[in-house]
């Protein structure tokens, strides 16, 4: 057992470890809530109760989860259900590249289950801790990491089981399907903090509803790409006029 | 049979996913650090994501049977109108949550 840890994870103080745990805590009914939501919503959308469990424990993605499941639901093609869940956690690949150099001298083993951790609120909590850090890959920065994530893992695998146990005893008419939907606008509304973000959502928001019809549910992917392409294009644009300010008028 | 029933189907799903979870949160913890994120990329990474969750919500609150769902008594609509203030307000999502989910089953169950 000692040995698998040893090969799994970063050797790390306790009192760090701890650290990460406390700081972590407060985060654990919201954590908890988004499982249960998540846990209820698959079982209740027909999901087995076994495969609701695996996929809970595997993927540990509740965004990516929540957005495949209507997907599933219809037998939609694999490539959409796996393109959707990329395209959703697309965002974690910007916190790898932002926190890679904490890890960088890791084994492989390490930094495959370090990445495998790091979602949303290890990510936030560790950049508000060591964002400005010059020594970088300290053992108490791997305490610290550790100690939140398990927080994180923990709150989320045990509510999510929770969920999907008692899933199947709320009718489907109570609308938990909403509920999912919610949980998503929760994650979606801290990122629609600038112009180009807002004009995203809109464009992709409307063409999402008028091709919800089309075969396979490719309306998603067709919405996503022109949305996606209209936000990069108002980002462009924002940050042309912004770098180039008109020239100050020479004293001379 | 429900796609959920076919083991087969829910398998390379289930695999698929993983696969990306562990191909995003890992990457570039795994590639050579010569490897970096060039800065253009920068910007589809970030709105690929709030694109496809939006892609996600939009149908499942304004349509039904998947045409376009548009009207008063789409009591989802005030749903997420009454969640979305919440969270704007109080950045709480246990009460957006609540609030979101009290609205509905009150249109549900009065109108």
């Amino acid at each position: 057992m000692k040995a698998l840890r040893a090969h799994f994870f970063a050797p790390c103080p306790r009192d760090s470890y701890r650290e990460g745990v406390r700081s972590m805590m407060p985060l654990a009914l919201a954590i908890s809530v988004w499982g249960l939501v998540t846990g209820v919503a698959m079982v209740n959308g027909g999901m087995t109760v076994p495969g609701a469990l695996i996929v809970t424990f595997f993927v540990f993605a509740g965004s990516a989860q929540l957005a495949t499941l209507p997907l599933l639901a219809v037998g939609a093609p694999l490539p959409v259900v796996w393109v959707t869940a990329l395209l959703v956690n697309l965002r974690f690949v910007i916190f790898a590249a932002a926190s890679r150099s904490y890890f960088v001298k890791l084994p492989w083993q390490q930094r495959l289950l370090a990445g495998y951790l790091n979602g949303d609120l290890g990510f936030a909590l560790f950049s508000r801790k060591f964002g400005d850090a010059t020594e970088r890959g300290t053992p108490e920065q791997f305490g610290y990491f550790y100690g939140g994530a398990t927080v994180n893992w923990v709150a989320w695998q045990l509510s999510s089981y929770v969920g999907i146990i008692i899933g199947g005893l709320f009718p489907t008419e109570w609308g938990f399907e909403l509920a999912a939907a919610l949980a998503l606008v929760a994650v979606l509304i801290p990122m629609a903090n600038k112009f180009p973000a807002v004009v995203g959502i809109l464009v992709t928001g409307v063409l999402a509803v008028y091709t919800a019809s089309m075969p396979m549910r490719l309306g998603l992917v067709v919405s996503v790409l022109i949305g996606g392409s209209v936000a990069v294009a108002a980002d462009i644009w924002r940050s042309r006029s912004e770098v180039q300010p008109e020239p100050e008028p020479s004293a001379a | 049979m429900s796609p959920f029933h076919d083991w087969a189907y829910m398998a390379f799903a289930t695999v698929g996913l993983t696969v990306v979870t562990f191909a995003t949160r890992g990457s570039f913890f795994m590639l050579p650090p010569s490897v970096k994120l060039p800065k253009s990329w920068e910007r589809a990474l970030k709105y690929a994501p709030v694109c496809a969750l939006t892609a996600i919500v939009a149908p499942a609150v304004f349509t039904k049977e998947h045409e376009p769902y548009i009207s008063w008594n789409n009591h989802q609509m005030w749903a997420l109108l009454a969640a979305g203030l919440v969270f704007a307000k109080f950045r709480n999502m246990t009460a957006m949550i609540c609030v979101g989910m009290a609205v509905f089953t009150a249109l549900r169950l009065w109108t």
